[in-house]
């Protein structure tokens, strides 16, 4: 069912560069590309959703739901794609189709980027979607002091007639149209609802030109939504009342659907309820495109000895945690690319497998290693980090655990002497949201990596338009990472949409890859396939 | 009548050793504190106890409400100092992982966190007087907005878990106290062991896989407000309530059960028992009302940890109400929103606290009784 | 209440008791069944106290003696085995912990919790509470005030404090949980002691010239003793289900240390599919407070009946 309908997609939409690149050669267009339905049995018009979200990662929204001061906005990725669309989606394949914008035009010199906007469209407040308005957003977005801006080397933007943008860059940057997926700029306010609300009343009833607009919002409890009946795609979206509703845990969320009247749940994160709930619904896995990575930091010791680091490598029995606590659910990684991202790369050359002799004799060269690991807090987390423990203690180490809560994680990145740290790290794409530079380049205060070589090879694949020669690029990177042992890589820890029986969706009951952390759910063609 | 000697009887004797015991001065103090009651009564005629009454609570009510003004200041500064200790404050916890220590700064400034924490209490504490609880840090709310959404459902959620509490405990402890021993008390006591030692979360989690999942009877998520409908909003709010309710009724039930077997014990009741009275109104009109004391002072005590467990609760059962919030404004060092959350439950706990010394005052024998003159 | 007042009316069958006879019965007991009774509280006392000795024995000492498992450092390759696997009598969690070890280890932590945090609030609150009710004026109205602060003040806030600013841990909880038993038995013991200081025999106390202190520790702690008592083995059984409300919320003990508390919360996750990970901990948590609440009750006869 699942292959029917990824080849239906891949017939449906089209655009240049289907590999998912941003761009091939030195200008390219791309073709207005259909947004049509993704799923061959469509859905039928009407109904009323409501969708479970887990309280400790996207089913809060403290800080409103502006893309330009939404703090937690890839948590929040449902909320903002229902409220405003998209410029640019993300295909089933991978693939860039469009949404509000219908094409782009990169320059000679590849530091001109033209987005086109569709015509004719309008805000659900009446006023028009036109490129003063986008313009004023993007240049909203860039400044705005939240984790999802994209950092786009920009030095103006423009506009050219009703519905053209144009980005002037410094430099060429290959990950521009990827960004949208990760991005703020994604999203577009209506101007002149925001003048009138005041920004503060405007991020808890935001306007937007999405498929549905806002009737209430309760912050972090429930946001309920109805239709946008002046939504650009005739005849969607499919259903009449969105509601999305927070819950305590994975648990909570099971007995909630099993007790019916909701429809799905997102991002279900524990794999032994996999069984329980694939016994009523439909279970999508959803591979995340960011693999955990254990980071050590090579500023202090004990880290900044590469016997020591060595040791970690080969004391982690990596495919023997994902078996054992995870079923084999996710797919073991040695390098920053994941399965269903860009520039994937299963093996890396002499990468250090688990050897526990080699651990040992690493861990007597180095002169004993004693290591404090942290990590920020989730189910995930705890339980990896007691069986790193046990295994690096099989190999000689003394290890201290611990989790803790964001702003804690935080404070031990700044004071600069945390010794190991289980992160995620990677994206869609390397180069964009929190990609690699995040966790590996020396201007981070998140990197435990200073390595003026790695931080170039970053940078030419981030310049590079060629998807070929970007690969070659992180091909080298990810080699770079292992030969010099800076951290071991896990695997990307994938979730789970479920969905009941008789609703469909692309993301929901068919695959589109996580951009950013969370998968994506293309809410105006999601809708009841039987009554 | 035999019931009324018996207490005539029982008054006398102890109203002579209360009367040259307590300094008139005192009478004031002792008026408001607990089961002292009012001595100035002496052979004064019935008609004269509702006036007495009348009087000493209020004097017991005004006492604690300006008690009260201090007790709420002292709660939010201690708040406010205690999350000033806390590392990492509103702005890096708003921002995110991702924010760069110069977009931080740039917050921090904006909401002038990098002031002094007095001058930053002042401010907070200055505006709150005349009724201005500042606006939320993250989402930009007015706390009163916020509150004024949140506080009905929690209320509503505490006052239904409450009801349940006492219509579990006070019946059941009652029947049980009569036969200690016996079957009655021997299930109730193996009943009321389980719902003590429970998790309220584990109960919530249970119940809806029994109430929601297999039985339909009620919902599993979600608040159906009263404009929906009293039947659906009660429908709503059961299973959490009952979460709550029901563990905390064990505890009141074995608490009450405890203190009515030792009333029971007392001289009054063996001499009201043997001169024939019906052990039942025994049980029911002088020794339950008597054993209220350690039940009502228990019941003030627990409003702080009612209050506390909804935050768990409202978590599992998705009720939008301020125990959520209020660990969420932990999260993301939200003061403003924290401060409001914490001045509102300090004045409901000294308004319970009000409302318990004033049952002492009206459930005190030595004030219903003090008219031997019948 | 609990008091010997001294002009008690001769009351055929000796007191009536929890386990004893009841309303009607106290009058008409005979000496037989006055013998019975007797046995009967004795039985009530010993039965409780000598349970909770032998769960103390188990959770501190089993672990010396018998050859039991490591709570924690489970090897991943041991994960979620089931009860009854060989050399896990319980089976093992997620992590590879034998459950049966972490039931013990996790026994410590939860009496430690519980008996720390009572013992705290009766020593300290208890103290303060007999201060309050004992004076009168100024001191008394202050010592009132700052309990009203404390009692009002929301627990979780400072729980959440404790854990954020010093670190999740045993220790910190204990703070944290004794933050609320402190004025919890204040209370009660300012209570109790306004209903006693106007007694005869305190009053004697006090005219016969015996210092204030002396009456306090002397006449007063006793009497309020066992209504104190009773009110810490039911506070027992709510700090350790306190605890695990803040695992919940991952305040509590944290793992891979074990605590029932901490085994509730952890194995809530996956309550469908694996129930055992919580039912095992929470019969452990049963057992205990079912325990402690009946040795109270006994205890609490053995003093009425003095």
């Amino acid at each position: 069912m699942a292959a029917v309908l990824l080849c239906a997609a891949a017939v449906a939409a089209c655009s240049s560069g289907s590999s998912g690149s941003s761009g091939d050669g030195s200008s390219s267009t791309s073709a207005a590309a259909a947004s049509g339905p993704q799923n061959t049995s469509a859905p039928q018009p009407g109904g009323n959703f409501t969708m479970l979200e887990e309280t400790g990662l996207t089913g809060a929204w403290p800080t409103g739901l502006d893309p330009a001061t939404d703090a937690s906005g890839s948590a929040n990725q449902s909320y903002l794609d229902a409220i405003y669309g998209n410029l640019f989606e993300l295909g089933a394949n991978g693939q860039t189709i469009d949404g509000l914008a219908t094409g782009y035009t990169i320059s000679a010199d590849d530091k001109t980027v033209t987005i086109e906007l569709r015509h004719g469209v309008t805000f659900s407040d009446g006023t028009p979607f036109n490129a003063a308005a986008v313009a004023f957003n993007f240049k909203r977005d860039l400044a705005a002091p939240v984790g999802d801006t994209p950092k786009w080397p920009v030095s103006s933007i423009t506009t050219s007639g009703s519905y053209d943008i144009v980005i002037h860059l410094t430099q060429p940057y290959a990950p521009l149209i990827n960004t949208f997926h990760d991005a703020n700029v994604n999203w577009i306010v209506s101007p002149t609802a925001l003048s009138k609300a005041g920004e503060n009343a405007f991020k808890l009833a935001p306007v937007g030109a999405g498929p549905f607009t806002v009737v209430s919002d309760t912050v972090s409890s429930e946001l309920a939504l109805k239709k946008n009946p002046a939504y650009w795609q005739a005849g969607q979206p499919y259903l009449n009342t969105l509601t999305f509703k927070s819950v305590a845990s994975d648990e909570a969320a099971l007995e909630t659907m099993q007790a019916g009247g909701v429809q799905g749940y997102e991002g279900m994160q524990t794999p032994q309820l996999v069984p329980a709930f694939s016994q009523q619904f439909n279970v999508l896995d959803v591979p995340s495109t960011s693999p955990y990575v254990i980071q050590l930091n090579t500023a202090v010791a004990p880290f900044s000895n590469l016997a020591a680091r060595e040791a970690v490598y080969y004391a982690t029995d990596v495919p023997v945690i994902d078996q054992k606590l995870f079923g084999n659910l996710h797919p073991v990684t040695e390098g920053f690319t994941a399965p269903n991202g860009l520039f994937y790369e299963q093996n890396v050359p002499g990468y250090r497998t688990y050897n526990l002799a080699k651990a040992k004799a690493a861990v007597k060269a180095a002169g004993g290693v004693t290591v404090d690991l942290m990590a920020t807090q989730s189910s995930v987390t705890q339980t990896v980090l007691e069986a790193l423990q046990t295994m690096w203690q099989a190999a000689g180490m003394k290890v201290t655990i611990h989790v803790d809560q964001l702003p804690s994680v935080i404070q031990q990145f700044e004071s600069k002497t945390w010794q190991a740290s289980l992160q995620t790290a990677g994206a869609f794409d390397p180069a964009a949201g929190l990609g690699v530079n995040f966790r590996f380049g020396s201007a981070s205060i998140f990197s435990g990596v200073h390595d003026p070589a790695l931080d170039k090879i970053f940078a030419n694949a981030t310049s590079t338009l060629n998807s070929a020669s970007r690969l070659t690029l992180y091909d080298q990177a990810a080699e770079y990472i292992s030969t010099d042992a800076y951290a071991p890589f896990l695997f990307p820890v994938n979730g789970w949409n479920i969905a009941a029986k008789g609703v469909a969706g692309p993301g929901l009951t068919t695959l589109i890859p996580a951009s950013a952390v969370r998968p994506e759910i293309l809410w105006a063609q999601v809708g009841f396939t039987s009554k | 009548m035999g019931a009324g000697r018996v207490h005539e009887q029982v008054t006398v004797r102890e109203s002579s050793n209360r009367s040259g015991s307590v300094p008139p001065s005192d009478a004031g103090a002792a008026a408001a504190a607990p089961g002292s009651g009012d001595r100035s009564g002496g052979a004064s005629p019935l008609s004269r106890v509702p006036r007495v009454l009348r009087s000493s609570l209020l004097r017991v009510a005004g006492r604690r409400l300006l008690t009260a003004i201090p007790v709420v200041w002292g709660v939010t500064f201690l708040t406010f100092a205690v999350l000033n200790l806390l590392p990492g404050d509103a702005a890096q916890a708003l921002l995110g992982a991702d924010a760069t220590p110069q977009e931080v700064a740039r917050l921090r400034v904006e909401l002038h966190l990098n002031e002094p924490f007095l001058t930053r209490y002042g401010h907070w504490l200055g505006s709150a007087v005349t009724g201005h609880l500042g606006s939320s840090l993250g989402s930009g709310q007015l706390v009163t907005t916020i509150l004024a959404q949140r506080l009905p459902v929690t209320f509503e959620l505490i006052l239904y878990a409450f009801v349940i509490s006492l219509v579990i405990a006070i019946p059941v402890a009652t029947v049980a106290a009569r036969r200690p021993g016996g079957v009655f008390d021997s299930i109730t006591t193996f009943i009321t062991m389980i719902g003590l030692s429970i998790a309220p979360y584990i109960l919530a989690l249970l119940l809806i896989l029994l109430f929601s999942v297999d039985l339909a009877l009620f919902p599993a998520l979600g608040w159906t407000p009263v404009s929906g409908g009293l039947g659906a909003n009660l429908r709503s709010l059961t299973l959490p309530a009952l979460s709550l309710g029901f563990p905390i009724g064990c505890f009141y039930t074995r608490l009450l059960r405890a203190d009515v077997i030792e009333q029971l014990g007392e001289d009054y009741v063996v001499t009201a028992v043997a001169k024939g009275l019906p052990s039942w109104r025994v049980l029911v009109r002088h020794a339950v009302p008597n054993s209220m004391f350690g039940l009502i002072t228990v019941v003030a005590l627990n409003v702080g940890t009612l209050l506390g467990g909804t935050v768990i609760v409202e978590q599992i059962f998705g009720l939008p109400g301020v125990g959520q919030e209020l660990f969420q404004a932990i999260q993301t060092r939200d003061f403003p929103v924290l401060e409001g959350i914490v001045a509102v439950f300090a004045v409901v706990v000294v308004v319970v606290g009000l409302l318990a010394d004033l049952l002492y005052a009206v459930l005190d024998p030595r004030i219903r009784y003090d008219n031997p003159g019948q | 209440m609990t008091i010997p007042v001294n002009d008690a009316l001769p009351v055929p069958g000796g007191l009536p008791a929890p386990g004893g006879p009841g309303v009607a019965d106290a009058a008409a007991a005979s000496g037989a069944a006055r013998g019975r009774g007797r046995l009967r509280r004795s039985l009530a006392l010993c039965l409780p106290a000598g349970f909770l000795i032998l769960l103390i024995a188990a959770c501190f000492l089993w672990p010396l003696v018998g050859s039991v498992p490591s709570p924690v450092g489970g090897s991943v390759l041991d994960s979620s085995l089931p009860i009854g696997s060989p050399g896990h009598l319980l089976g093992t969690d997620a992590d590879g912990n034998d459950i049966f070890s972490r039931l013990l280890y996790g026994g410590r932590v939860s009496l430690e919790v519980g008996a720390a945090t009572q013992l705290i609030g009766i020593a300290l609150g208890g103290l303060i509470g007999m201060i309050a009710g004992f004076s009168r004026g100024l001191l008394a109205a202050v010592l009132m005030r700052v309990l009203d602060v404390l009692i009002a003040f929301p627990s979780l806030v400072l729980a959440l404090a404790i854990a954020e600013g010093l670190g999740p841990g045993e220790l910190h909880v204990i703070w944290a949980l004794s933050f609320y038993s402190v004025p919890a038995f204040a209370r009660l013991a300012r209570a109790g002691t306004l209903k006693l200081r106007d007694q005869n025999f305190m009053l004697a106390a006090s005219l016969g010239g015996t210092p204030r202190w002396r009456i306090v520790l002397l006449h007063l702690a006793p009497n309020l003793l066992p209504q104190l008592l009773t009110f810490a083995l039911l506070g027992a059984g709510v700090a350790i289900i306190q605890e695990g409300a803040l695992s919940f919320l991952s305040l509590g003990v944290p793992p891979p240390g074990a605590s029932w508390g901490n085994m509730i919360a952890s194995g809530e996750q996956t309550m469908s599919v694996q129930p055992a990970l919580v039912i095992i901990p929470c019969l452990a948590l049963l057992i205990t407070v079912a325990t402690l609440n009946l040795l109270g009750d006994a205890l609490r006869a053995r003093w009425s009946a003095r």
